[in-house]
């Protein structure tokens, strides 16, 4: 099968580890579940994401370099 | 130090970071995060003088400020107006996609308006197939994948007559014609074999192969039966994806000097397409978003409709507008993990309030069903409180100013 996490409009999701998912929500003083959602089923998801999650995206920015954001895994 | 980061010591974390420095760096108003950015960039240096840390530490904080969002700034509304405007000067139709040989692209308004509404088939739907190794530079080698994309129907083999004596269907192949579609086959007989096979396959009747001449006819002889076989003849595809009926192929230059070829499909079934061998799988696109989102994510989508909402505005001479708006909008179509569009079905009518969504579009109804379930509207929203007549909580209206009737003391007199 086709790897999609090749593909350049497919920025890298990485799993975020528990402590680095504190910093994030403390940063931003939001509730996980304020995150934006992406779902179980996504092709682009790393196969031992599971819901409940936080997925780091890192994008390569029209703005800047790159642009980290945060999706929460849902159904 | 910030309270909620008393575990976070920077002098532990970084060798060149003494107290004077980081007493620099924490005392700026930057988040966490770039502050951390600061410390590295200080220990990748080895260091640096404490006026040099006080220099980096203002210049990234004077920036942090300048770029950010005023708290309470309409950003939405903005971005609505920002894309409104040019969105009149837009052609209300354009044809003919600039530079493409003869490959129609809806463009202008109807367009845009089909991205933001997050439609399931775009009104052209077409592919970008980008090639891979060999099949980028040999044209060949690139016509290959051509007859593998392309639709090929009965009617680019051969020609069809009908027998109505015999009750036959007739088809004479163009053996030429084989050959070039099906580059990779031993012989022509072998392609005419398969054809013949894939017609029993289809069509459930048996055929008799004569060279490149193929005939069959209905069970029972019927005119009727006769005339819906040649009908289905013609619907059967016999080799590439049955959703693109075109293929144009391009020769076009790259960054780096160098020339390859470039498929541009009408139609398009992304899937299928970047499973196809030679097909670069890593840069072929289309212009259909769901395709876009069901075969590489939410994130690509979200690249993808950036990409095209920005290109039709380009298009139309109208490349003054923002990314940051068009970012905005995608941001919040992909927000829930899934494309929504922006409108009464997707995020409009989602709305919490219900006069904000009876002030979008078919208000009677909203409001009826609303008093039917007994709705409540708590007025957070900006526009009901525009139709209520009370100062929206943006920009200076959510802020309370309050002067006092007497001074806290020490008042000059």
């Amino acid at each position: 099968m086709v790897d999609v996490t090749q593909h350049e409009l497919v920025p890298e999701h990485t799993i975020l580890e528990d402590d680095e998912l504190e910093d994030v929500l403390a940063e931003y003083d939001i509730k996980r579940t304020d995150l934006p959602k992406i779902k179980r089923a996504d092709p682009a998801l790393p196969n031992e994401a599971e819901v409940g999650d936080v997925i780091e995206v890192v994008r390569d920015s029209r703005t800047t370099d790159t642009a980290v954001v945060y999706r929460l895994v849902v159904e | 130090m910030n309270g909620e980061y008393t575990e976070y010591n920077p002098i532990d974390r970084f060798e060149h970071v003494d107290t004077d420095v980081s007493a620099v760096v924490e005392d700026t108003n930057l988040p966490r995060r770039l502050k951390t950015r600061v410390y590295k960039t200080i220990e990748d240096r080895d260091g640096v003088s404490i006026e040099h840390a006080n220099d980096i530490a203002q210049a990234v904080e004077s920036q942090y400020i300048d770029t950010r969002v005023d708290p309470l700034d309409p950003v939405g509304t903005v971005s609505a107006q920002s894309i409104g405007e040019p969105g009149t000067q837009m052609t209300m139709n354009t044809f003919h996609y600039a530079g493409v040989a003869e490959i129609d692209v809806t463009q202008g308004l109807p367009r845009l308006i089909e991205l933001v509404d997050a439609r399931k088939e775009p009104d052209t739907p077409m592919m970008t197939v980008h090639l891979d190794g060999e099949h980028a530079t040999e044209r060949e080698k690139a016509h290959e994948v051509v007859w593998k994309i392309e639709a090929t129907r009965i009617l680019a083999l051969g020609d069809v007559s009908t027998n109505v004596a015999d009750m036959a269907v007739q088809v004479d192949l163009n053996p030429e014609t084989l050959e070039e579609r099906w580059p990779t086959a031993d012989s022509v007989e072998e392609v005419a074999e398969e054809i013949a096979t894939t017609i029993e396959g289809q069509l459930g009747v048996d055929t008799i192969r004569k060279e490149t001449v193929i005939q069959f006819g209905p069970e029972e002889p019927s005119y009727r039966d006769l005339l819906q076989l040649v009908e289905e003849l013609r619907e059967i595809v016999f080799k590439g994806i049955e959703e693109v009926s075109r293929v144009v192929i391009r020769k076009e230059e790259l960054e780096d000097g160098n020339e390859e070829f470039v498929l541009y499909t009408e139609g398009s079934a992304f899937g299928d397409a970047i499973g196809i061998e030679g097909v670069d799988a890593s840069r072929t696109t289309c212009n259909n978003i769901h395709e876009i989102f069901s075969n590489l994510g939410v994130e690509a989508a979200r690249n993808a409709i950036i990409n095209e909402t920005m290109n039709t505005l380009e298009e139309q001479g109208l490349d003054d507008v923002n990314i940051r708006h068009l970012m905005l909008v995608a941001d919040i179509m992909t927000n829930r993990g899934v494309i929504e569009s922006i409108g009464r079905h997707g995020i409009s009518g989602s709305k919490e309030s219900v006069l904000a969504r009876a002030a979008f579009e078919v208000t009677v109804s909203h409001l009826l069903d609303a008093a039917i379930h007994g709705e409540i509207d708590d007025l957070n929203g900006v526009t009901e409180n525009v139709i209520v007549g009370k100062p929206i909580k943006l920009g200076t209206g959510d802020v309370d100013l309050r002067m006092g009737s007497h001074t806290g003391g020490g008042a000059a007199d």
